[in-house]
């Protein structure tokens, strides 16, 4: 029998702080660290007790607060001028007070954001119609290639069971079997070779063979808006010439 | 009555699928628009008919929207898909991009504290990479979109609050001055 014990969840650390020093109304710019590291190292402890995993970064933070106590606690060496004392906490304020800045315009991005969802566009990006999508597309980088496979690497069924296969196909067979889709058409859309196949190594195999003619000249790739459809389209017979070291 | 400049602009603004620019207006009528002043009459022509909808300033365009009190229907008609809310840290997260941009993973980082997750805002179309960093790694540098704008309802990053003006803005809960929608009465 297991419970779930739900308590305030803190984004990280320094929200953590944040929450004692708003209520323990404490002056940012003069924190009482060892009050404030009981308190952190009892909320840790707690946590800890009811099994939570904790984020390397509360500990990070017990690690840094414990080091000023202890810059603190030592004897500062001879100084001529007062100012030239640094107060071992001003790195720990600034970052709380940034901190504080930006999750203050977080809570107001929030208020924006409920205001604006009480209005809908008149019209909206719906599918496209029946236009001739060449009329629309824009240059392809890499990332958004990189990311398209991604996309489908992640639909991939997640392997159970690890066993050492051969890899059965080469960039050369995977430039063939693209080769047979321009056979009809010049032009075709990334998902569609996409569904034929079935396992990481392939799709793997077949981006390296898209690289592959993209650099000999034979397709060419462009997109219409970001994380939209991709579309290879093969390059006039002229260009076309064959793959080295494919 | 509206003047045939008018119902051009409003031809315009209900076929287009983001905001519209004084640009793109120019372009398609072929001549100098005052987009701002038209708009404004349109808003006014809307507001004294009593009709359902209203043109905001979005992203350096106008768009058409539906006034707030059609939101009930409208949500039935997407089935609560425009229910969807920004988790705290993606706000906080695009908070720190929105100023500080262009700016690094890391940078953020250092602001939160923590690890943040970078890739369901660019997903979301939220934030884009613009470019690298120069230095050691080359870091990818984001910056905000302007569907950012179109989805906080704001006519640009002008109009994202400052930081010391926030604790006002909080007392009277206004939101940023600009077109917001008047009462249709």
């Amino acid at each position: 029998m297991s419970y779930n014990v739900k308590l305030n969840v803190y984004e990280g650390p320094l929200d953590l702080l944040l929450f004692f020093i708003k209520r323990d109304e404490i002056n940012i710019y003069d924190i009482p660290i060892a009050h404030i590291t009981r308190e952190y190292l009892d909320y840790i402890h707690l946590m800890q007790s009811l099994n939570f995993q904790m984020a390397g970064e509360f500990i990070l933070m017990a690690a840094l607060l414990m080091r000023i106590k202890v810059q603190m606690l030592l004897p500062q060496p001879e100084v001529e001028k007062l100012e030239d004392i640094e107060d071992p906490r001003t790195e720990l304020v600034r970052m709380l007070v940034d901190y504080q800045k930006y999750k203050e315009v977080s809570d107001q991005l929030k208020r924006l954001e409920e205001n604006q969802s009480q209005y809908f566009p008149v019209s909206s990006a719906v599918e496209m119609r029946d236009y001739d999508p060449e009329l629309f597309l824009g240059d392809v980088t890499l990332i958004d290639l990189g990311m398209t496979f991604q996309r489908i690497l992640d639909k991939m069924p997640k392997v159970k069971q690890f066993g050492i296969e051969t890899i059965k196909i080469n960039i050369r067979q995977q430039i063939r079997f693209l080769r047979e889709f321009f056979v009809k058409r010049n032009r075709i859309r990334f998902t569609e070779i996409a569904m034929k196949l079935t396992d990481r190594i392939e799709v793997v195999v077949t981006f390296l063979a898209i690289l592959e003619m993209i650099k000999s000249n034979e397709i060419h790739v462009s997109q219409k808006d970001i994380f939209g459809e991709i579309w290879l389209t093969k390059k006039k017979p002229a260009e076309e010439y064959v793959v080295a070291n494919a | 009555m509206l003047s045939q400049t008018h119902k051009i602009v409003l031809a315009l603004l209900c076929g287009a699928t983001e905001p519209l620019t004084k640009t793109q207006a120019d372009v398609c009528l072929e001549e100098d628009v005052a987009l701002d002043r038209v708009v404004a009459e349109l808003n006014n022509y809307f507001e004294t008919e009593g009709l359902p909808v209203w043109i905001q300033n979005l992203a350096e365009g106008f768009r058409m929207m539906t006034r707030s009190e059609y939101e009930p229907w409208l949500n039935r008609l997407f089935q609560n898909k425009g229910k969807l809310r920004l988790s705290r840290p993606a706000l906080e997260t695009l908070a720190i991009i929105a100023y500080k941009q262009p700016i690094t993973k890391n940078e953020i980082d250092a602001f939160r504290g923590v690890d943040t997750t970078i890739k369901p805002l660019v997903e979301k179309n939220l934030i884009d990479i613009r470019g690298r960093q120069e230095g050691p790694g080359r870091p990818l540098l984001y910056g905000t979109t302007v569907h950012f704008l179109e989805y906080f309802g704001l006519a640009s990053l002008k109009e994202l609050p400052r930081a010391r003006e926030i604790a006002e803005i909080v007392d009277a809960e206004n939101l940023p001055a600009g077109d917001t929608e008047r009462n249709a009465t």
